[in-house]
């Protein structure tokens, strides 16, 4: 059997990839040099949590601000206590503050958390591994691409240590092409963002070639884990989009330093042109986030409900189908600067996405049916990811709907439903993700319950914190607003008080991961009874991956019919017990008995 | 192409009494009646919308954003709903395992996908419908023109009068002293709109429509706003009602009923965006003519009044006149002083450098300040308002006075 050679191997072989070479500098070295995916990936990961964690203290602190905000009355006294600079003689200093920290959770958040976070990290990791590969196809290439982000994000960092920049993420001209004029911070954000596309432009590239070159023998393409469908098809946007907002920041630099006169009406140029050329890549970028976050959930659904997952062809095509219409749908983020006939057909382009996105969530939830569905953590945040993606989804309804949209147009609704889509989508599938894949990357269990009681606080903040700003927006909340009328007051600090709570959630959580690291228990190669390659692997994987070159055998999720890898029958009872005759064993290099 | 073919059933349908009561029937979206839940006095409404939409494609809007909210939360609950009933029925029990069932089923695939498809050409065209209302505006409408800069609106109306003026009472909002819009009621009002410098964006949440201000073209948008059948608010009805509310008494208002609404900016537009804020004040038609041709009487204000009034409104947020510092100098002892620049040069505070820093300020920056002041728009008579009103905060505002500065040096 496949367990006894895996055993057999590694002590013959090579250890784990993480064991280190040699005292702290020579394993440092050997990380900073590595081409291995799986460092790659794993120092995506912590990079990426580092820009999280960044990211999340300016929300905290906008959030905070929104509890008491910075006022004068009419007697010229000035209100909001709790983040009222000492100097403070007028709402513009505080203001100014607060322009700043939107700013920069917003610029985090998009472009050195979200957009790089499912693909670079789990989809570094995994796509090899659950191709049967021993790497990406340029494993360089791969290596050059985390220290352009890294790069990238010092740009960012060091405007944040000039001073911020108050853009907002969007940099919508003539305010980002004036403001702060004669100061380079503008700049060097808008070439942070500038930078990092060409990480993401190589990530994306290397996946394509990879997903087309590098597939098991056996394995054809309807023959792959929905997770590689899905960075697949966001690594194609990732390639074809990502160049426009190159050109496009590049023309914003040039419009700052230059004055070339293209965005900005003072000398020549049509600020319209500017969200035209800027959303022509960030609308379909949403995609880059949120499909391999679909993917994710497609692949821990299945394995943690022991399920054939239901419509595996529509899954497939459909994030082909997002990948596809989200290239024609920009517009819709301009209802209130466009003229009425762009209006409305981007209106009608709109509801088209919302078509492959609904079956995405039927053929899910249709999984479900007679499985066998482990409730632990992976599968908690599964749950929650259709909960909160759900209500994201939905919500875009009477955004897409022109009548309605007038009012919503940026006010708090928008901001709450991107924040379901982009936080309780992306993000929850990624935390999810992480818990799923947890073992098999650092080898160590964690402790199930904490991550639970993790998962359970992280849903209840965030429905806390973003629930309520859906009233806000219907109510007539503007975003990017430092203080507001007094209607507007409750639901802001029910708000905060939410994001409290969403803190305590991921504390525990990061809690809970140290704690498998120091003390967890050795995890086995296939803890949850996954049949895709990356579970035939060592839990972690040796450096080359596999001992042997795998062959695939069978499809991704055919439960009824394959006894999984690894498998003990100790752990979980087999859905192949009631198929006739006897079960094959998954990718193994031997021919079944 | 226009949407002038479909002006016709648009808003001239809306002008007929029949579209005023507030409950103009959407084909389809109040079929499904749940009546009490979709009322503009109901739970829901309030909870979602807090006041009324006060123009007649405002309650429209509301009836079809109330209708999607539940066609969604139906959607919602029947999607949980099988989620939560498929987890507890089949969550994992030892020892037993998945049952066989198909992979997939094409005619429940195809149903699946259909169905919504066809629910979502729907909402599309629902939604054509009240923004062609929205965007189409009737010949007769009423034109006014709206400016927006950094950080404050004005309003241009048809007889020349621009708001706001000297005279002219302010509302508090927020942070600060904000102009009032008077717009007629139950008559079509268009807005023609364009922005002094960056992006910004018209919205009344109670009006529930938008639009953007540009700086390089106009844009335009209509509205037609109603009043509430038992209204609330009335101009004072004499002096004595007007100086307990600290409100001016006009008597050609006197005891005519109104409806305010907030006006916000949407768009971000820098440093004060949060306190670009107005209202709009919905009068009855006759009295807004009223109000109209009281605006057009010369105030005959003092020059020092004038500029006090423009310090108020323009200049507040960032100088102060108590010696603190703001975003800018202090205007406290300031007029006739010396003033070191950025640039290491000094000058005297005079008439010149008061008006030069109104039109250019970025030429010469008091030193420990930023170059933060954008061009404000002030006309020449405020100006010299500015320059009475500095004066008054100066100990050096006599001497000053008396001094020539073409002589000066």
């Amino acid at each position: 059997m496949s367990h006894a050679h895996a055993a057999h191997s590694h002590d013959e072989h090579h250890g784990s990839y993480l064991q280190p070479k040699g005292g702290l500098i020579a394993t440092i070295f050997d990380w900073a040099t590595t081409v291995d995916h799986k460092k790659i990936g794993v120092m995506y990961l912590f990079a990426i949590l580092f820009m999280f964690f960044l990211g999340g203290v300016a929300a905290l602190a906008v959030r905070l601000e929104l509890w008491d905000p910075v006022t004068v009355d009419a007697a010229g006294a000035i209100h909001g206590q709790l983040f009222k600079p000492s100097d403070a003689t007028s709402v513009g200093v505080g203001n100014n503050i607060y322009n700043r920290l939107f700013t920069l959770h917003g610029a985090i958040m998009v472009f050195m958390v979200i957009v790089p976070s499912v693909p670079a990290s789990l989809g570094n990791f995994l796509l090899p591994l659950m191709l049967g590969a021993k790497d990406v196809a340029f494993p360089r290439l791969n290596l050059l691409s985390w220290y352009v982000y890294v790069f990238g994000s010092i740009f960012a960092v060091s405007s944040i240590i000039l001073g911020g920049v108050d853009t907002g993420w969007t940099f919508y001209a003539p305010y980002s092409t004036t403001t702060d004029a004669e100061h380079p911070k503008v700049v060097l954000m808008v070439l942070a963002a500038f930078i990092l596309g060409f990480s993401s432009i190589l990530t994306g590239l290397n996946f394509i070639v990879t997903v087309h070159k590098l597939r098991a023998p056996g394995m054809g393409w309807f023959d792959m884990p929905l997770f590689c469908w899905a960075v697949y098809s966001s690594a194609i946007i990732q390639v074809l989009a990502t160049p426009v907002i190159g050109i496009t920041l590049l023309l914003l630099v040039f419009e700052r330093v230059f004055r070339i006169g293209i965005f900005d009406p003072a000398i020549g140029g049509d600020p319209v042109l500017y969200q035209h050329f800027f959303w022509f890549y960030s609308h379909p970028v949403v995609y880059v986030m949120i499909l391999p976050g679909m993917g994710i959930i497609s692949d821990v659904l299945a394995v943690q409900s022991h399920k054939r997952i239901f419509g595996y062809r529509a899954i497939a095509f459909s994030s082909l189908g997002i990948a596809a219409v989200s290239f024609i749908v920009w517009g819709h983020h301009m209802f209130t600067s466009m003229s009425e006939v762009a209006s409305t057909v981007f209106s009608a382009l709109t509801f088209l996405v919302a078509i492959p996105t609904a079956v995405k969530v039927f053929n899910w939830i249709g999984t479900l049916y007679k499985a066998s569905i482990a409730i632990n953590t992976p599968m908690v945040y599964v749950l929650m990811f259709l909960f909160l993606f759900s209500i994201g989804g939905l919500t875009g309804l009477p955004l897409g709907t022109l009548s309605t949209d007038l009012h919503l147009h940026d006010s708090y609704f928008v901001v709450a439903h991107f924040h379901y889509v982009m936080m309780g989508g992306t993000i929850i599938a990624l935390v999810g993700g992480i818990h799923h894949w947890w073992p098999k990357m650092f080898g160590k269990m964690y402790n199930d319950k904490v991550g639970i009681l993790g998962a359970l606080l992280v849903f209840t903040g965030f429905n806390i914190t973003f629930l309520s700003q859906f009233l806000l927006g219907s109510a007539g909340m503007p975003r990017r607003y430092a203080s507001y009328v007094p209607e507007y007051h409750f639901l802001h600090q029910v708000s905060t008080v939410g994001s409290w709570v969403l803190l305590l959630g991921f504390l525990v959580h990061l809690f809970n991961f140290l704690a498998s690291l120091a003390i967890g228990k050795k995890a086995p190669a296939n803890p949850w009874g996954g049949l895709t390659m990356e579970w035939v692997a060592d839990s972690p994987p040796i450096e080359h991956n596999f001992d042997h070159d795998p062959v695939c055998t069978h499809g991704p999720y055919d439960f009824d019919t394959v006894v999984p890898p690894h498998w003990d029958p100790k752990d979980y009872p087999l859905s192949t017990a009631t198929a006739g005759g006897r079960p094959v064993v998954a990718h193994s290099p031997e021919k079944p008995e | 192409m226009s949407f002038d073919f479909l002006a016709t059933t648009g808003p001239q349908a809306m002008n007929s009494s029949q579209a005023m009561n507030g409950s103009l029937v959407m084909n389809g979206a109040t079929d499904m009646t749940i009546p009490s839940m979709l009322a503009e006095e109901s739970f829901f409404h309030r909870m979602f919308f807090f006041n009324r939409g006060a123009t007649v494609a405002a309650s429209e809007t509301d009836d079809l954003a109330i209708w999607l909210w539940w066609f969604c939360l139906i959607w919602f609950v029947v999607l949980m709903g099988m989620m939560a009933f498929f987890v507890i029925k089949f969550r994992r029990k030892k020892g037993q395992i998945a049952q066989v069932s198909t992979s997939h089923n094409t005619p429940l695939e195809i149903a699946w996908t259909v169905i919504p498809t066809l629910m979502l050409v729907y909402i599309f065209f629902q939604g054509f419908r009240g923004y062609v209302t929205k965007m189409v505006a009737p010949g007769e409408a009423i034109e006014l023109n709206l400016i927006g800069q950094q950080w404050a609106w004005s309003m241009i109306y048809p007889n020349g009068i621009e708001i706001p003026s000297p005279g002219a009472p302010l509302k508090l909002i927020g942070s600060k002293e904000s102009p009032i819009f008077y717009v007629p009621a139950d008559v079509p009002v268009r807005l023609r709109m364009n922005s002094k410098d960056v992006m910004h964006a018209f919205w009344v949440p109670d009006f529930r429509t938008k639009q953007d201000l540009l700086p390089n073209r106009y844009t335009t948008m209509w509205f037609q706003p109603t009043m509430s059948s038992s209204p609330t608010l009335f101009h004072p009805k004499n002096a004595i009602e007007a100086k307990a509310s600290k409100s001016d008494f006009v008597a050609d208002l006197a005891g005519v009923p109104y409806e305010d609404h907030y006006l916000f900016c949407a768009e971000y537009c820098g440093n004060e965006h949060s306190e670009m804020a107005a209202t709009i004040r919905v009068v009855p038609y006759e009295a807004w003519k009223k109000w109209l041709t009281y605006m057009e009487s010369p105030a005959g204000l003092p020059l020092i009044d004038v500029g006090a009034f423009i310090w108020k409104t323009k200049c507040a947020s960032c100088h102060t006149v108590d010696g603190t510092a703001g975003t800018g100098p202090t205007w406290k002892d300031m007029y006739g002083h010396s003033v070191e620049f950025a640039d290491g040069t000094s000058g005297t505070v005079d008439d010149d450098y008061i008006r030069e820093s109104i039109r250019y300020p970025s030429k010469k920056i008091v030193k420990g300040f930023g170059p933060n002041m954008p061009v404000i728009a002030v006309k020449d008579e405020q100006i010299l308002g500015l320059i009475e009103f500095m004066k008054s905060k100066s100990n050096a505002g006599g001497a000053a006075k008396t001094e020539n500065p073409a002589e000066k040096k």
